[in-house]
């Protein structure tokens, strides 16, 4: 790229100046019970879910919690470049997770970094579990989601996401894969964090924890967790987890529904 | 990973071993492979250890350097992890074919000390905002048989044990301008205490059962293993489902519970041995690879 | 020259060794179970490892094999902790990417390659940590490796840098005696031939220095290889005697 030598460039490490504002006085934890006073701790942030919006794409799914929106495009299955090493009896499902370099309240490069690379993996190894990747040899599947705007979580949605995605696409599946997220703050335990709540915090038992589930099987096909926190502690997070989870399910299983009918619409009754 | 090929009927012998609490090697299911720990291998290093696990063999360099604070945490110092996955250990990792996995493993890394009492994160500070020690954590993966993870948080807890960053001293001129300089005394340092450093304990779910420390062919039985990284008083600072498949909710219980006890179990025996290194003194004959 | 004073009045270096003296080598060969061959080298303070993989079957796409002889592969790379500051990159260098390519050239010269055609050796070197004369280091850990891995050799290559300081050839530099900005020669030799695996020089030097030079380095080499020899005949001793067990 042509470099403009004439005019004065920035310094080469600039930081945004919103780190240096003191982080906003904790509201949440003064007021017991609720936070922000909308949703006990116990409550997942109301869920918007639509699939269908991309039309280029095989399958594609919106999804937006809160504050914290992000689009899923599924393609193929396809031909996949040949490789050696991979097995070719089943499938291959390739995840690329991206947050647009305006999602989080610092700007981000648009070459994915070493944290998406992570999240990428993660996201596969949740939703392996739940396709029927069998059913599609010598086949590749790309999920790519891209995080809109960063408000907390952004992980569990995606896996959400990227399942009705999944499920547009017309992938079969064994069943969805639901996430849920949960900070862990001392004893209390917010569940589907936004970015704040995700960061706050200090002391003892403090952690970060995202569960991928499979509702109808019930097997966890994703558990990330860090922080510090005690095993009892965890334990009873991850069963949180769960049960945020399966809160989930009504809002997927309407979405999904409603796709299917908009594509197939019912034949009209006599 | 090194590529190996386990027929099937391999797979249902091993998994009917597991079933049975007896591995291929005659371990029980919570039972590690012979170990070896050697700390102050690289002497180019500010701390090193090497570790081989059954064939899993890894060498940790440590490397302090004196960088920036983060703006948002201007009194502490850091650490970078890396992980080198060399040609050595498999020819797939030739070229950039390692790469892969050592940005999976170090994001793991990331993550496992992702917490205030890991590591005392404020000693390493020099002048707050200005100046702080940065502790390169450089991972080399020489041969790989399984258990990466858990062979890799021993060598590094081993390493930070070891090292030893040179005290500094702030001087300050007639124009306000400040000097940091490093003591030359190899005595004059400052160790870290590695007390609440996590191990990680990685559990492999074989048929029913899991099992610590898999070798490559156990783990090619198993979709799912759990990574769980305790520190010596029990308490879990990562866990990680890994593998591409799922697990029921009580076999994660499960898991977690083993993998507590399992780790809290390994911090004793480790620190011991560490501390009677030390205590050898000079008197060490350094063996590295040569034995 | 400033500051450093590389050879004493009394005809000592730095570390205390004669002009020809070289710096202790200790050697094990087989350090790793699951290559076909493994070898381990400190010469002095630098400390190589070697893993050779092969002969296979050629990886990759098969217009790299050749019909009548193997295709030697090699990466050179250093850990990111062998230097004095740390590197950021293990290896893709332009360094490493040179020292891998003379490393082929000069095991090409060595290996039997012809005995198999369409095949494939890997030789993977290390350097653990570095303190001058990597190159050689990484040659001598990388014979002894094929020696391990029982790959046919025309002989050892052994090889050994010179430098020429006041008007007197040192043998072996170490790091503090390479970056003095002098000359530095490396030569790759099999020594019973005396034939050149791989020469290389750097900076300025008189031609009518450069026999006493190559001498130096070639008397150098000849001492390397006995030693390599001894490491080979003790590692086949130990084996044997666990075998007959």
């Amino acid at each position: 790229m042509p470099v403009d030598t004439k005019r004065i460039r920035g310094p080469e490490l600039s930081q945004s100046p919103l780190l240096f504002v003191s982080p906003v006085s904790e509201v949440s934890s003064s007021s017991s019970s609720s936070r922000q006073g909308v949703r006990g701790n116990g409550d997942v942030r109301p869920v918007f879910a639509r699939c269908g919006l991309v039309s280029q794409a095989k399958g594609s799914a919106y999804l937006e919690a809160g504050n914290t929106k992000i689009i899923c495009s599924v393609y193929g299955p396809r031909e996949t470049e040949r490789k050696d090493e991979t097995d070719m009896k089943s499938g291959r499902l390739v995840c690329d997770f991206r947050l647009a370099p305006f999602s989080c309240p610092k700007r981000g490069a648009w070459i994915q970094g070493a944290e998406e690379r992570d999240l990428s993996a993660a996201l596969a190894e949740s939703l392996q579990p739940g396709a029927c990747l069998h059913r599609y040899p010598r086949a590749q599947v790309d999920v790519n989601v891209v995080v809109l705007e960063n408000d907390g979580s952004v992980l569990a949605h995606a896996v959400t996401c990227a399942s009705m995605a999944l499920a547009d696409a017309g992938i079969e599946m064994y069943d969805m894969v639901l996430g849920c997220a949960l900070r862990q703050d001392g004893e209390r335990c917010l569940v589907d964090p936004d970015l704040a709540e995700e960061q706050s915090g200090a002391g003892e038992n403090q952690g970060r924890v995202a569960v991928a589930l499979l509702p109808n099987l019930n097997q966890i096909s994703g558990l990330q967790a860090d922080g510090e926190m005690r095993e009892d502690t965890l334990t009873a997070a991850v069963r949180t987890c769960v049960e945020g989870c399966h809160k989930l399910y009504p809002v997927v299983q309407q979405a999904i529904l409603r796709a299917v009918k908009k594509k197939a619409p019912p034949p009209p009754e006599k | 990973m090194a590529t190996i090929q386990v027929s099937e009927a391999e797979k249902v012998y091993i998994m009917h071993g597991v079933r049975d609490d007896s591995r291929v090697d005659g371990r029980g299911c919570e039972d590690y492979r012979h170990m070896e720990i050697e700390t102050d291998v690289v002497s180019n290093t500010d701390g090193s250890a090497k570790v081989s696990l059954g064939q899993t063999d890894i060498l940790v360099g440590i490397k302090a350097e004196i960088g920036r604070p983060r703006p948002m945490v201007p009194d502490e110092g850091y650490l970078e992890f890396f992980v080198d996955c060399s040609a050595n250990a498999t020819p797939e990792f030739e070229g950039r074919g390692g790469e892969e996995l050592g940005v999976e493993l170090s994001n793991n890394l990331y993550k496992v000390f992702n917490n205030r009492h890991s590591l005392d994160l404020r000693s390493l500070c020099i002048r707050p905002g200005e100046n702080c020690w940065v502790l390169y954590v450089d991972v080399l993966l020489l041969q790989c048989d399984g258990n990466l993870f858990d062979a890799m948080s021993i060598a590094i807890k081993a390493a930070l044990f070891n090292t030893r960053i040179p005290n500094v001293h702030i001087s300050e001129d007639e124009e306000g301008g400040k000097e940091i300089e490093l003591s030359d005394d190899p005595y004059d340092c400052m160790r870290l205490n590695v007390e609440n450093v996590p191990c990680i304990v990685t559990l492999c779910k074989i048929g029913h059962r899991h099992v610590v420390d898999a070798t490559l062919q156990e783990k090619s039985c198993s979709v799912a293993s759990l990574l769980i990284s305790v520190t010596h008083k029990g308490t879990v600072t990562c866990v990680r489902k890994l593998g591409g498949g799922s697990l029921d909710p009580d076999s994660i219980f499960e898991m977690t519970e083993t993998g507590k006890r399992v780790g809290k179990m390994l911090h004793v025996p480790l620190m011991e041995l560490l501390q009677k290194e030390e205590n050898l003194g000079r008197e060490r004959t350094k063996v590295g690879f040569l034995a | 020259m400033a500051g450093l004073e590389l050879l004493s009045d009394q005809g000592y270096r730095l570390d205390g060794r004669k002009a020809t003296e070289l710096r202790k080598l200790q050697a094990r060969m087989g350090v790793f179970g699951q290559a076909d061959g493994s070898a381990y080298m400190e010469q002095g303070n630098t400390k190589a490892l070697a893993v050779v993989y092969g002969p296979h079957e050629v990886r990759g796409s098969r217009s790299k094999s050749l019909h009548d002889r193997a295709v030697i592969n090699c990466q050179y790379s250093m850990a990111t902790f062998s230097t004095a500051e740390r590197k950021r990159r293990p290896h893709g260098d332009r360094k490493s990417s040179e020292m891998s390519l003379h490393l082929k050239q000069t095991f090409e010269a060595a290996v039997l390659t012809q005995l198999y055609p369409r095949s494939q050796i890997d030789i993977y070197v290390k350097i653990l940590q570095s303190d001058g004369g990597n190159y050689s280091a990484c040659v001598n850990a990388a014979t002894l490796a094929l020696v391990d891995a029982g790959i046919p050799m025309r002989d050892y290559v052994c090889a050994c840098t010179a430098g020429f300081v006041e008007d007197t050839p040192l043998a072996d530099l170490c790091h503090a005696e390479e970056s003095g900005g002098g000359t530095t020669l490396s030569l790759a030799l099999l020594p019973r031939s005396e034939s050149i695996a791989l020469v290389q020089m750097d900076a300025r030097l008189h031609q009518d220095h450069l026999p006493a030079l190559m001498e130096a380095a070639t008397v150098a080499c000849k001492g390397l290889s006995k030693v390599l020899d001894d490491v080979v005949r003790q590692h086949l001793q130990e084996v044997s005697v666990q075998t007959r067990e």
